[in-house]
């Protein structure tokens, strides 16, 4: 836990009680923006001041597009924007190809936390105000709207039009909503808890964090699907978690976030994992760029291209590196494929019998999603492919070099992951009214304290922060 | 009546709440550590008093820290070995570093990788807290377990501040473990709360506590430590390296090493103030010229005495990426002393080396060393 995370547990309650003292809007809007910046604030100063720049910008941009809808506007702001991100964000990655006296100064551009984020916040505002959308934010709800303290430093990615209204209605939120709330931050801390274990490993050094890391060499077959699968449950487990607290907190408020993630893993497509995972910027690519792209022809390849080519900026809005693209490469060919088999299904008119092929399609997705994990998380392309030709080479499946502790830990992570969605829908079919006394709900939190405060107090960073 | 009902319904939630933490620290200490769920459960474990003061508790285990049956931090004896004795404090005995990564035991894998055989044995034989009186007193008892060669001596100077002029020995009876109620969640938020609070606040707070504690004790705060106190480190290290002469043992003398750099920069302030915060009767200033005068004691003493010196002071680097506080290593900084000694007892240890690389080796090796074939087991 660090010096901000106790900001928040301090100033979060204060603001929620002062907060039922302010009768009008306009008070509450300018008290959650001051509780916005100082926490923003906490993260650095720097960082608050690009960030009260780039929102005063935007909202100029947005009033001055909303005057005269006009492409020319628009592309500036959508300049405007990419510039900024990919000055913080990508030019100190291509800064070592450029000479020394200029490279060493661009080399350490510090990323603001969150940019990414709310940046994309501020390119869906232009887009919207451009698609005439009902949107006439005041400076203050603009202001809130960019730097709002829940999803400010990780998403998930919001659009004014869902935020707005929530903005301007009464600060009333009911014993259920501080309820859910806590529910979320709970189940949010147990995940994160795990992600971490995931991360770290049963012992020292036999954690999926720590082999890749270790850029161990020799893996084998059986190796790499082990760290593919633990990866991708560690990530799921770490950003999974976050936005279940980050959710949970703005609903103790009485606010009502976007979800970004909906049991991803159950996915049997590539298509319906991309409508379950990171959803808040997986349906922006979708609204913003895709969507945009698709339409201006009609030919098959270029839909396709359309697809690779939002999943490659999707991967490059992560970080600026050839892992994170040839990842966002690997995702858009896999959706290319499954677009491309469901139209030979359709032409041919094959028809399979859902037993076979319900579980069939659910392996090969869950598959081919982890490996692309190994671009992700890997150190570096040699460490990335080497452990592909690994995964690839049938001869290397015949032994292991990883502790038993890494597969044990893995297995049980993934198994228990399923078996506690099955326990949860068969809860809501049973027992849909059962209610869990006071008491029991306090233990309940305090473990979930305990596993994702107390014990995790060494606790890494949120992965997503930075992104 | 019913607002009452509530009201003790939010009361009870708030001590299931509090218990269930208390019941979750004892059961993430069972799983982690195999300790006790009933009882108490501290350092004090480690632990035991006998006649001339505290020594290891034989198997003891308290967290990270684990004891063999002899009750010295490390791995068992091992028969056939060279070995070496580290002496000290808590620097020694390790307190931040992770498991087998304190100095003695990175010190063991860099004199065996030197020796391109496992030839060596580094046994620590420090505690937390212990004093060069204590040290003194221990040594028959060291020299009769573990037979060491060599003794390397890292002495821990402030406990030279508030120490009284005479020995400890026999000063306390025997103790058990605290048996008082131990709260294992409060140390866990007091931890948290470490980790949490801005460097800035906690500093100001040592710095509250420890005017309060100068106020209730009616410390007389010195600027500089006593000469008589630096004459009697003097002593104590002049005999503690008679007595291990006397016992066979070849001492080799180290100088101690700080977090602080010369001239101190911005980052040395806090744990200055964190070692004044444990003495509070001596400036800040005090510790720099304690340091510096206790160091050319050890120097002088390596002089007069024929002792090897190891000067970590002048060749340990500086700052917090070595020193988790103003003393004690981190793993990394652990692995450079680790380092340093070595580099400075491989000339000592080279003929050693050679005569088991020779042939003479398990003879050589064998008549260097008195350490018997069988493990000792202390009761």
């Amino acid at each position: 836990m660090s010096s901000q995370a106790l900001l928040y547990v301090i100033v979060l309650p204060v603001t929620w009680l002062l907060l039922w003292r302010l009768n009008s809007a306009r008070s509450r809007q300018v008290l959650l923006l001051i509780t916005s910046y100082v926490l923003y604030a906490s993260w650095g100063l720097r960082f608050l001041a690009l960030l009260v720049c780039s929102s005063l910008l935007n909202f100029a941009l947005g009033g001055w597009l909303r005057r005269k809808l006009s492409a020319g506007r628009l592309w500036l702001g959508v300049l405007f924007n990419v510039a900024l991100l990919g000055t913080f964000k990508y030019v100190p990655a291509l800064a070592p190809l450029l000479p020394s006296p200029v490279s060493s100064p661009l080399a350490d551009i510090v990323l603001p936390v969150g940019i990414s984020f709310w940046t994309f916040q501020a390119l869906s505002y232009l887009f919207d105000v451009y698609r005439e959308e009902e949107l006439d934010p005041s400076l203050v709800e603009f202001l809130l709207y960019m730097a709002f303290w829940p999803t400010v430093l990780s998403g998930p990615i919001c659009r004014l039009s869902g935020l707005l209204p929530q903005f301007r209605a009464p600060f009333e939120p009911g014993r259920e909503d501080v309820r859910r709330g806590l529910d979320r931050i709970c189940m949010g801390l147990f995940m994160t808890a795990l992600g971490q274990l995931l991360g770290a490993g049963l012992h020292p050094g036999q954690g999926v964090d720590s082999i890749f890391d270790s850029s161990k060499g020799g893996l084998t077959g059986p190796d790499v699907w082990c760290l593919a699968i633990g990866y991708g449950f560690e990530l799921f487990f770490n950003f999974a978690g976050y936005t279940h607290m980050v959710i949970g907190a703005a609903r103790a408020f009485g606010f009502m976030l976007d979800e970004n993630f909906d049991r991803p893993y159950l996915s049997t497509n590539a298509s319906e994992f991309w409508t379950r995972w990171h959803m808040s910027l997986s349906f922006w690519i979708r609204d913003y760029l895709f969507l945009p792209l698709v339409m201006l022809r009609r030919e098959w390849w270029w839909r396709n291209f359309a697809l690779v080519l939002s999943m490659v900026v999707f991967g490059l809005w992560h970080k600026g590196a050839l892992l994170f693209l040839l990842w966002g490469l690997y995702q858009g060919i896999l959706l290319v494929l499954h677009r491309q088999w469901q139209l030979l299904q359709r032409h041919y008119e094959w028809q399979f019998p859902p037993p076979v092929m319900g579980p069939l399609s659910w392996v090969v997705t869950f598959c081919a999603i982890c490996l692309g994990w190994v671009f992700f998380r890997a150190n570096s392309l040699s460490q990335a492919f080497a452990m592909l030709r690994a995964a690839a080479n049938p001869g290397t499946y015949g032994s292991h070099t990883l502790a038993g502790s890494v597969y044990l830990l893995v297995a049980a992570l993934a198994l228990g992951y399923f078996v506690a969605i099955g326990g949860q829908q068969l809860l809501r079919k049973y027992w849909e009214g059962l209610t869990v006394p006071l008491e029991a709900r306090f233990a309940l939190y305090a473990v979930a304290v305990y596993v994702g405060v107390l014990h995790a107090a060494q606790t890494q960073a949120f992965i997503y922060f930075q992104f | 009546m019913k607002r009452l009902f509530t009201l003790f319904r939010w009361c009870a939630c708030l001590v299931v709440f509090v218990v269930a933490l208390e019941v979750c620290a004892r059961v993430d200490d069972v799983l982690t550590y195999g300790a006790p769920f009933w009882g108490p459960y501290n350092d004090d474990i480690l632990l035991q008093r006998d006649s001339i003061g505290k020594w290891g508790r034989p198997g003891a285990r308290y967290a990270k820290w684990q004891l063999n049956s002899l009750g010295y931090r490390g791995p068992e004896l091992r028969p056939g070995s060279l070995r070496i004795i580290t002496m000290g404090a808590s620097e020694t005995f390790g307190l931040y570093e992770a498991p087998d990564q304190e100095y003695p035991r990175q010190l063991e894998r860099d004199l065996n990788s030197w020796a391109g055989k496992d030839v060596f044995q580094v046994v620590n034989v420090a505690f937390a807290g212990e004093t060069l009186p204590t040290a003194i007193l221990r040594v028959p008892q060291i020299v009769d377990e573990i037979h060491p060669s060599y003794a390397l001596i890292y002495p821990d100077l402030s406990s030279y501040i508030w120490m009284s002029m005479r020995t400890e020995s026999a000063a306390k009876p025997p103790s058990q473990p605290r048996i008082s109620f131990d709260s294992r969640l409060a140390g866990r938020v007091g931890n948290l709360l470490k980790q949490t609070l801005p460097t800035e606040i906690q500093n100001e707070l040592r710095k509250v506590s420890m005017r309060r504690e100068i106020a209730s004790r009616h410390y007389v705060v010195l600027d500089r430590l006593p000469e008589d106190r630096v004459e009697h480190f003097q002593h104590d290290l002049t005999t503690l390296i008679a007595t291990l002469r006397d016992h066979g043992v070849e001492p080799v003398l180290v100088t101690h090493a700080t977090v602080f750099h010369k001239p101190l920069v911005e980052s040395d302030h806090v744990p200055l103030t964190t070692w004044r915060k444990i003495y509070p009767m001596l400036k800040e200033e005090g510790f720099l010229d304690m340091e510096l005068r206790m160091n050319a004691v050890i120097r002088r003493t390596a002089a007069d005495e024929h002792v090897p010196l190891i000067d970590a002071d002048k060749e340990m680097p500086h700052g917090p990426t070595y020193f988790a506080d103003m003393v004690h290593f981190t793993t990394f900084g652990a692995g450079v002393m680790a380092g340093i000694l070595a580099n400075g007892m491989e000339p000592i240890l080279a003929p050693q080396v050679e005569r088991a690389a020779n042939g003479i080796s398990q003879a050589g090796v064998g008549n260097l060393q008195t350490n018997p074939s069988t493990t000792p087991q202390r009761q």
